[in-house]
């Protein structure tokens, strides 16, 4: 017993604090709704809003480990599924790389503004959240575009299956154990010795930037063969749900050396089976919203280590 | 001792940071009227201490007795009222204020008329205060950010000493100043004592804690050694008891002939880059080319400039080859290493492991295409912190958990597992204790003998001077003297380019 203690002792909070938040969320869930979290029905839900979660968190991943938070993925993913649209009109095969261009070019700028003209990223994406929110209502002329509907036919459980494992193999791979990552985490630590250790920080960043205007892009497209449609609350929810992800994965908001792969797909699923958990029992989207606003608050205030930062800073 | 003359007493301190114990047990003893000197290695936990004193930060257990209460200050506001003030091996002031804000800095309300702040008597009294420690060339109006470093200094000092101190705490502020601002600290020191107050004094100097402190405490990696009083004070014994084995009085090197290699592995042509003025030189193969001068002449620049992290205004910096270095990649391409002054904060990355640290500048070795495996990481490590000695709990420990010269170690790894041919060495010593200081001047002579060049840039003479090939003087941002090895030198020699 005191073997256990020992190690529970060394154990650092922040390690074991995700998991027990996603042990928690799947036995508040599977009791409230009496059992109703694990049905078949349910996991495929779950697996729907998942794969939007895990494969957007993938790319914030990069972010977070460098210290930058993008607000604009969200609206980012409403105009690439937009422009996704119109272009399946013509032919719906353009869709997939009109998405994914325009999500990088709409990411690529607000990267260039950040990186060559030194506004804080903080500011600049949220200047591009506002921008793109305004974008989305022009390219879709204010009204709901519908998709060609063979497009429907395209969202099948293998492709989701494809998708879901390819993008946590290449992120889990290029964050954990290739020289991206690893820059990515070194630039959040410090970016001035990264600099001086002749890493070129300001194309990590673009590089961070413009892989996460591909997967915003995607995810548009995605959500484009999933409810055939693109309005303007496309996305609307994507923003929170990553940004709760990387915070219950236990991400550092400062970035830097102690960020973990696993923390994002751990977060993820909680965020996952809370949204479908929230569903099944019967709350609304704006519901969703606000109970999601206040789990944010609380890890933020549980995460967020001051002290921690004070010693770098 | 009499229980009388004790004025501060402190037991069976406790004290950790996660799992380095900073303090295990640390009781020390100050009496009225006496200059009492604390020594030890970095580590050794006397900036621990005193800033419990100080109550800047809590013991975790340990009893202190101020005259002979027990003393439990829970904050720095506290421990001046009771007469304890410290004045901080960092900088502990705010540039955008003024001087005389900084000095009553959390005292406003001293000068407060109905929620109406006086400016002017404020400035008046903080213009008594600069006068009173013999600072009165400082004007309290200015802005402190037009200072230099020393006078921010100095002005800490009219700050800690305007609260008419019983205690005055002097944490390694002298290694800062010029010898006018040592001698303006001394003489504060010697006027406390006679009037039955007390100093504690930390410094790395032993000749310093020699001539000034009537009782040096010694302790070392947390745990209290010995007290000598002034008639037993022998440099070689008390450098002894700080490291616990014996130390070579001289770690310089011994030879006095300069290399004779020409061929010139890096030069500056022409260069001028903020205080730096026309800068021409040659470093060359195998030499280690010394830079000295005031802390504020530009040479702490002139290294990062060679790095190619400074752009500069005009001129070239050109390495052996002829390619001109502008960034810090380009610096690295040629092999050239650059540790700055301001290691915590560009030179090492504090908040990552010591593998990453070391790792860092190896990448495109230690990578298989874009893959970086742990075991080629983990064995680079284990071979360049085992070829330094680095003292360390494993290769995950975060880098702000090491003492002072285990984290220059870390940077001289860095950038030796790196392969570089130059080194650009900014205060490689500063503010390390003399055991690692023995280690990177052996370092450095290795370096030499295996043709590598360094530049050595030090606020220190004596280290210039016992290391350096070549020393080139700065004054003001340009060069005003350049002497050989076997010229002789010696510091009264040098300082007369320097001022």
């Amino acid at each position: 017993m005191s073997k256990i203690l020992q190690k529970l002792k060394k154990t650092d909070f922040q390690t074991i604090f995700p998991f027990l938040g996603l042990i928690a969320v799947l036995i508040f869930f599977e009791v409230s709704t009496g059992g109703r979290l694990f049905t078949g029905k349910n996991l495929k839900a779950v697996l729907n809003d998942g794969l939007y979660i895990i494969i957007g968190a993938t790319g914030y991943a990069f972010m977070f480990a460098m210290g930058i938070l993008d607000f604009s993925i969200g609206a980012n993913m409403a105009v690439s599924c937009a422009a996704a649209c119109l272009a399946a009109k013509i032919n719906p095969l353009l869709a997939i790389p009109a998405a994914i261009l325009t999500g990088m070019i709409l990411s690529g700028v607000l990267g260039l503004i950040h990186v060559k003209a030194h506004v804080d990223a903080f500011i600049t994406t949220l200047a591009g959240q506002f921008i793109f929110n305004g974008l989305v209502l022009i390219v879709l002329n204010n009204s709901i575009q519908q998709a060609p509907l063979s497009m429907l036919k395209w969202f099948t459980l293998p492709l989701k299956l494809v998708i879901l494992a390819g993008g946590l193999a290449v992120g889990y791979m290029a964050f954990e154990h290739c020289v991206y990552g690893k820059t990515c985490k070194l630039i959040g630590s410090c970016e001035e010795a990264a600099r001086q250790t002749g890493i070129n920080v300001g194309r990590y960043k673009m590089c961070g930037f413009l892989t996460m205007g591909a997967i915003a892009g995607l995810l548009g497209f995605i959500s484009l063969i999933r409810t055939g449609t693109a309005s303007s609350q496309t996305g609307s929810t994507l923003m929170m749900n990553v940004l709760n992800a990387a915070l219950l994965g236990g991400l550092p908001m400062s970035g830097g050396p102690t960020t973990k792969f696993r923390g994002v797909i751990i977060g993820s699923l909680t965020m996952a089976f809370l949204t479908s958990g929230m569903t099944i029992m019967g709350y609304n989207v704006n519901t969703q919203q606000l109970v999601k606003g206040l789990i944010f608050l609380i890890a933020i205030s549980i995460s967020f280590d001051r002290k921690n930062m004070k010693v770098i800073k | 001792m009499g229980e009388q003359g004790l004025l501060l007493k402190t037991e069976e301190m406790y004290k950790s940071f996660g799992i380095t114990k900073a303090l295990k047990g640390v009781g020390i003893e100050l009496r009225r009227g006496q200059i009492l000197g604390l020594i030890g290695e970095n580590g050794s936990g006397k900036s621990t201490l005193t800033s419990i004193v100080a109550a800047i930060q809590p013991a975790d257990s340990g009893k202190m007795y101020l005259e002979g209460q027990p003393y439990e200050p829970s904050d720095t506001m506290e421990a001046n009222e009771k007469g304890i003030c410290m004045i901080l091996q960092e900088k502990g002031t705010f540039d955008a204020l003024t001087v005389a804000k900084n000095i009553f800095v959390g005292k406003e309300n001293l000068f407060c008329k109905k929620g109406i702040l006086d400016n002017r008597a404020m400035n008046r009294a903080a213009q008594e205060a600069l006068d009173a420690v013999g600072a009165d060339y400082i004007r309290a109006s200015m802005p402190l950010g037009a200072l230099n470093f020393e006078d921010r200094k100095l002005v800490e000092v009219a700050r800690a000493m305007y609260m008419k101190p019983k205690i005055l705490i002097v944490d390694e502020t002298t290694t800062a100043l010029s010898r006018n601002g040592r001698d303006i600290l001394y003489e504060i020191m010697k006027k406390m004592k006679k009037e039955g107050k007390s100093v504690i004094f930390i410094s790395h100097d032993i000749d310093e804690l020699m001539e000034i402190c009537d009782t040096l405490t010694i302790l070392r990696d947390g745990v209290y050694i010995d007290t000598l009083e002034k008639e037993k004070f022998d440099a070689g014994m008390i450098r002894k008891l700080m490291v616990g084995r014996e130390v070579a009085e001289n770690y310089y090197r011994s030879d006095c002939e300069s290399s004779k290699n020409k061929e010139v592995v890096l030069s500056m042509d022409h260069v001028s880059a903020r205080e730096l003025k026309d800068i021409t030189f040659e470093l060359h193969k195998g030499e280690i080319l010394g830079f000295g001068g005031l802390a504020d002449c530009g040479m702490h620049i002139l290294g990062s400039v060679a790095f190619g992290n400074i752009e500069p205004d005009l001129g070239r910096v050109l390495a052996g080859d002829g390619s001109i270095i502008a960034s810090p990649r380009d610096a690295m391409g040629r092999k050239i290493a650059y540790i700055s002054k301001n290691r915590d904060q560009e030179s090492l990355m504090v908040a990552s492991s010591i593998r990453d640290n070391i790792c860092c500048a190896s990448y495109n070795k230690l990578s298989q295409g874009p893959f970086l495996w742990p075991k080629a990481q983990d064995a680079f490590v284990d071979r360049w912190a085992g070829e330094l000695e680095i003292k360390m709990q494993g290769l995950y420990q975060y880098v702000m958990e090491l003492s002072g010269g285990n984290k220059q170690k870390v940077a001289l790894a860095k950038w030796l597992g790196f392969g570089a041919d130059i080194f650009i060495l900014d205060c490689p010593t500063r503010g390390i204790d003399i055991g690692v200081k023995s280690n990177i001047y052996a370092l450095m002579e290795e370096l030499r003998s295996q043709g590598k060049s360094i530049i050595l840039i030090s606020e220190e003479l004596p280290e210039v001077i016992g290391m350096s090939d070549r020393t080139i003087i700065l004054k003001d941002g340009r060069i005003s003297g350049e002497f050989k090895r076997e010229d002789g030198l010696t510091e009264t020699l040098l300082i007369d380019y320097m001022v």
